[in-house]
């Protein structure tokens, strides 16, 4: 047992020096370039407050996008993810849905956005669907394993009484998974957030475009500003997600 | 809810099992050759130690668990995955050991879940449920006096709630057999009793025939019209409580032959 253990960390080891040189990893590189940061942070730091409103407003906008996105996206993984379980469906239902899934959820929601611009054009509406694709693809994942996960012995019983399949899902299968949809729910948003606010890099909208266009032209203050307002509203997010989480999903599980 | 039974159920058999084996794993059996035959409303009992195969003998009776050899008759009808058994299942009750209640439901909610065999699929989507199953939901829920938690989330109750929470959602299913599976296992004497004469109380009302596991004797004895002992997958005795004297009860049910 043991020589075949230290084989293999010693085969992980290797692995990791040899991708590190093919990848031009170079850690007195960034020892060189350390004062570069300094630089930075002190033009960073030349903070302009006279864009904070126009920051405050895009922020406004990218939270929009994130929140339609999210919810639009959630409601159609909620069908989705129901014919993608395995506990619900024969395997000629359930394998397809799955790839298609997966293939949303090949591309990450900047290329999204990209296509979409070139669909509808610059604008928030693009990064909406950017953001609804990438919600469906992932959030349906995370649905269907938590219904595969729920208790089987409701839908045995309940299933044994005579209850149709629509009825169970109803009564059966989405109450007992919804802590969990609602968690996912959350963090979700939360991601989605982050994701939105640079959307904006190819044009879909939301704070990111002004973050890349003052770091185009080095304004690393303006764009600080920006940065900071993000910074604060996902902090803020974390938070009321956090005592939504305490108040409906943590006490449910521990009341078993 | 009240409703009598037609006496003509009383005399004939609504369960045969004829040389009934069964296995999980085609290896070992779970059931060896069990024969039995249970009359319309009586309340047949099933005892023995644990892994002796009670559970089972209930499952292959509501279809869940299909015999490897033998047959099983439930109404006349081949259990099985077959239209016509598929059809009596709302006329089955089945409360299993772990009563599967939907946690995040509450007390109401789970109750109706008995009557959905009787309302059509639109209705349920939108928890209108009829006045009637409503009404009979209320009944049951009184009946299993927790009417002052009707609205309360299954999950918050204690464990002899959420049993009564399963008997009353059985009852609104009004089956014509009821198989529950240690419907009082982890209750003190005093509360078992309860419980076990609210499931009496209501069995003579609506003349349901019942077939129950029992881990305790005494529970056994005092409700039970026939008692089925088993013994590693093997019936070993069958008996009407009257018909043995306590001792040679004991002794079978710790396994030893009469």
């Amino acid at each position: 047992m043991k020589p075949k253990e230290n084989l293999l960390l010693s085969l992980i080891v290797g692995a990791v020096i040899a991708t590190a040189i093919n990848t031009g990893f170079d850690p007195v590189k960034f020892v060189e370039g350390v004062p570069n940061i300094g630089v930075l942070i002190s033009e960073m730091a030349q903070f302009d407050s006279k864009l904070l409103s126009i920051a405050f407003w895009s922020m406004l906008e990218t939270l929009q996008m994130a929140f339609v996105g999210t919810m639009i996206g959630a409601a159609i993984s909620i069908p989705l993810s129901l014919l993608a379980a395995r506990n619900l469906n024969s395997k000629f239902v359930y394998a397809p849905v799955r790839a298609i899934l997966a293939g949303i959820r090949t591309f990450p929601s900047i290329l999204w956005a990209l296509f979409f611009v070139i669909v509808v054009g610059l604008g928030p509406f693009a990064g909406i669907l950017a953001i609804i694709m990438y919600t469906v693809g992932f959030m349906s994942k995370l649905q269907y394993e938590s219904i595969e996960a729920i208790d089987p012995d409701p839908v045995e019983v309940v299933g044994a009484m005579g209850a149709s399949k629509t009825q169970l899902i109803r009564y059966v299968v989405l109450p007992e998974s919804a802590p969990h949809l609602l968690s996912q729910l959350l963090y979700m948003f939360e991601y989605n957030v982050r994701q939105t606010s640079i959307l904006g890099i190819v044009g879909a909208g939301g704070i990111g475009f002004y973050i890349i266009e003052y770091i185009k032209f080095f304004q690393y203050g303006k764009a600080m500003v920006f940065m900071l307002v993000v910074l604060a509203t996902v902090l803020i997010i974390d938070w009321i997600s956090t005592k939504i989480r305490d108040r409906y999903i943590v006490k449910r599980q521990s009341g078993k | 809810m009240i409703q009598v039974a037609p006496k003509e159920i009383f005399s004939y058999n609504i369960i045969n099992l004829d040389n009934v084996w069964a296995s999980y794993d085609g290896k070992g059996y779970v059931l060896k050759d069990v024969s039995t035959s249970i009359k319309g409303g009586i309340n047949f009992v099933i005892i023995g130690p644990s892994g002796s195969g009670k559970t089972t003998l209930l499952k292959i009776i509501n279809g869940l668990v299909r015999p490897n050899k033998g047959r099983v008759r439930v109404f006349g009808v081949e259990a099985g995955d077959n239209g016509q058994f598929k059809a009596l299942t709302p006329k089955i009750g089945y409360i299993p050991q772990n009563l599967g209640l939907v946690k995040n439901m509450s007390v109401m909610d789970n109750v109706l879940m008995g009557s959905l065999h009787r309302v059509g699929n639109f209705r349920a989507l939108l928890k209108s449920f009829p006045d009637e199953e409503m009404k009979s939901a209320e009944e049951a829920i009184k009946l299993v006096g927790l009417e002052d938690k009707r609205d309360r989330k299954v999950y918050m109750l204690s464990g002899g709630e959420k049993r009564r929470v399963a008997i009353a959602r059985a009852f609104v299913q009004k089956p014509s057999l009821l198989l529950a599976d240690e419907i009082v296992s982890e209750l003190d004497f005093v509360k078992s009793k309860e419980i076990m004469d609210v499931i009496h109380s209501v069995k003579q009302r609506m003349g349901i025939t019942m077939v129950m596991v029992h881990h305790d004797l005494e529970i056994a004895l005092d409700y039970a019209d026939i008692i089925a002992v088993m013994k590693e997958g093997v019936k070993i005795a069958e008996f009407k409580p009257n018909e043995l004297d306590k001792d040679s009860v004991t002794r079978l049910f710790n396994g030893h032959e009469a």
